[in-house]
């Protein structure tokens, strides 16, 4: 306790390096642990996905669609306990900037099949009473202050669609009870956006429960055998490999965002340790004049360790305390509808204080070992 | 008996193959109580023999015998616990740190010891009070002049109430009024209060507070003198 008090006096000699290095180290942590949250999001969507759900897209792509028939074939092969589907809509609410995901879906099924979708009775009663009726995420809500009863008109982002604006009104606002669903989007009637499509009776993705999931391979494989050698063939996934090739249309992101992480921490690493080092070479007479006063080279080597342990923790409590207050779901959780809202964690939160405490034992090691191993007469620059 | 004792000692730098002799046997004894004045052209030895009686360097060859201690034969960590409790070290230049107060200046040798709180408070002002700074306390290095630094430096020195104080020019850098404050301070320090010290110094006028006085030359004791 005795040495804290003077590695606090000793941090505020120089307060804007210390300012600065704090902030180097807080900019370090806030984007480590900003990067984390976003992979976290889309590997917990990954995790939390049903075994009892696959998807079934496109062969080519999911941007191209299927015709509404497959739902009837789909739905005769062994194994298929039920079946429902969805379409993206990519439409635009008064500015493309206000970008959230909208799914026409068939409603019935679809809730059916996705419980974490969690609507009240009246809610789900109202929605599905209502042809040109939706409903939003609670995130959406707050983000838009959407209520039940309000109207908004979405422009037609993509020309399948037309040209002509659709209005809906929401019905009721969804909160979502696991990871695999987000609150950031809206969905609404499949057959309100199909009866203006240019092309009727397209559908984007099959949603398929299946009775077994052991057999997911097995009914995979029925399916996209069902359509081989046809215009539309499929491609049908566990739904947790589908979030993961969703993902991968970002490319690798653990090893991007990792890659990216690991040269802020290095790169701070190195701005810390050459501080520190600066921070030594200034104070070697201080130092000399510790020794010569009785200070064992172990206090030296705990105060300058210390000291750079101190700066960098509190540079990192900074940088998680901002990541944990700017990044949450409302702010970032512009996903697609796909991964749950991006939000730093409470393990974000801890790892970045771990990550800065680690930068902080290592950019201090080196200059505290030569502060301890200082020879004192040489230090003192007294040779008479 | 001598409370220090130096035989034959020796001291030699190496500056990459050349080999600097600074002391050859170096053969003194200083009792307690003593206020030795240590005299010399640069590059005699002087500091260098005083940087050996403190502890922070170490004979090439011979023995120093501090308080019935062998310090040349102490190891690192046990040497730095040997200064804290028996060496008093005054510097020409202070060495005040700058980010302390007076108090807290004065207070960082009993951080080394288990005194509480209060007990290091009451030493500090104690040793404030001797040099005549008790109401500087708060002051920063950067807001006394440079006797009083000084002064402050002494305070430090004699905090632990050491066995031995040693000051490497402790006038050197001051003007004449300031230095005469210090000078009677040490004085004082070995009459009033039976310090031992040794000085550093060039100046004649300070030697002169000295109560004995030894000269080196070329690293050897131009008058080797047994002071009892």
């Amino acid at each position: 306790m005795k040495l804290l008090g003077l590695i606090v006096k000793s941090a505020r000699r120089s307060k804007r390096r210390t300012a600065l290095t704090v902030m180097s180290v807080a900019v370090a942590v806030f984007l480590f642990a900003s990067l984390r949250a976003i992979l976290d999001g889309f590997n917990a969507a990954a995790a939390a996905s049903s075994s009892t759900r696959i998807i079934t897209i496109r062969s080519t792509s999911l941007i191209f669609a299927m015709p509404s028939s497959h739902t009837q074939t789909i739905r005769s092969i062994p194994g298929v306990r039920d079946i429902t589907w969805a379409n993206w809509f990519g439409g635009i609410y008064k500015d493309p900037n206000n970008f959230f995901a909208q799914f026409a879906i068939d409603a019935e099924s679809y809730l059916r099949l996705y419980p974490e979708i969690e609507l009240s009775a009246s809610e789900r009663e109202a929605f599905f009473a209502d042809r040109t009726g939706a409903i939003v995420g609670d995130g959406l809500a707050q983000r838009f202050g959407f209520k039940v009863g309000d109207r908004i008109v979405l422009q037609v982002g993509i020309p399948t669609y037309g040209s002509q604006d659709f209005t809906f009104t929401i019905r009721g606002i969804y909160r979502a009870g696991a990871a695999a669903v987000d609150n950031q989007s809206m969905f609404f009637h499949w057959k309100y956006a199909d009866e203006r499509s240019i092309e009727a009776g397209q559908i984007g993705w099959f949603v398929v429960e299946i009775a077994n999931p052991d057999a997911a391979a097995q009914v995979s494989a029925a399916i996209d055998q069902k359509f081989s050698n046809t215009p539309y063939e499929t491609k049908t996934d566990t739904e947790q490999q589908f979030a993961s090739s969703f993902v991968s249309m970002f490319g690798n992101l653990n090893v991007l965002l990792g890659s990216i992480g690991l040269a802020i921490v290095l790169t701070t690493l190195f701005v810390a340790g050459n501080t520190m080092a600066m921070s030594v070479r200034e104070r070697t007479t201080e130092i000399a004049v510790m020794r010569t006063l009785g200070f064992p080279a172990r206090a030296i080597f705990l105060f300058i360790a210390g000291e750079g342990l101190l700066i960098s923790i509190v540079g990192g409590l900074l940088g998680a305390g901002l990541a944990w207050a700017i990044v949450d779901g409302q702010n970032f959780g512009v996903s697609g509808g796909f991964v749950p809202p991006f939000g730093v964690t409470g393990r974000n939160v801890l790892i970045g204080v771990a990550l800065s405490a680690l930068i902080g034992v290592l950019a201090g090691a080196v200059p505290a070992t030569m502060a301890s191993r200082l020879k004192i007469v040489d230090a003192l620059r007294r040779v008479a | 008996m001598a409370l220090i004792e130096l035989r034959d000692v020796t001291k030699a730098y190496r500056r990459d193959a050349i080999e600097i002799p600074v002391l050859e046997r170096v053969t003194l004894s200083v009792s307690e109580g003593d206020f030795l004045g240590l005299m010399g052209p640069s590059g005699s030895g002087k500091s260098t023999l005083l940087n050996l009686l403190a502890g922070i360097d170490r004979p090439s060859s011979g023995s120093i015998v501090i308080g019935g201690t062998d310090i040349s034969g102490l190891s690192e960590g046990a040497l730095a616990g040997w200064r804290a409790r028996h060496i008093g070290f005054i510097f020409q230049l202070y060495n005040l740190i700058p980010v302390l107060t007076a108090f807290e200046n004065v207070e960082l040798p009993l951080l080394l010891t288990s005194l509480s709180k209060k007990q290091r408070r009451d030493h500090v002002m104690t040793a404030l009070d001797i040099v005549g700074l008790g109401d500087r306390t708060k002051h920063y290095p950067r807001q006394l002049s440079g006797g009083q630094e000084q002064r402050v430096a002494i305070a430090r020195a004699i905090v632990t109430d050491p066995t031995l104080l040693l000051a490497d020019e402790p006038t050197g850098d001051l003007d004449a009024k300031s230095a005469a404050e210090v000078l009677v301070l040490l004085r004082r320090l070995n009459s009033e209060f039976k310090k031992t010290i040794i000085m550093v110094t060039h100046d004649p006028h300070a030697a002169e507070r000295a109560t004995h006085v030894v000269h080196l030359e070329k690293g050897t004791l131009a008058e080797s003198m047994e002071v009892t």
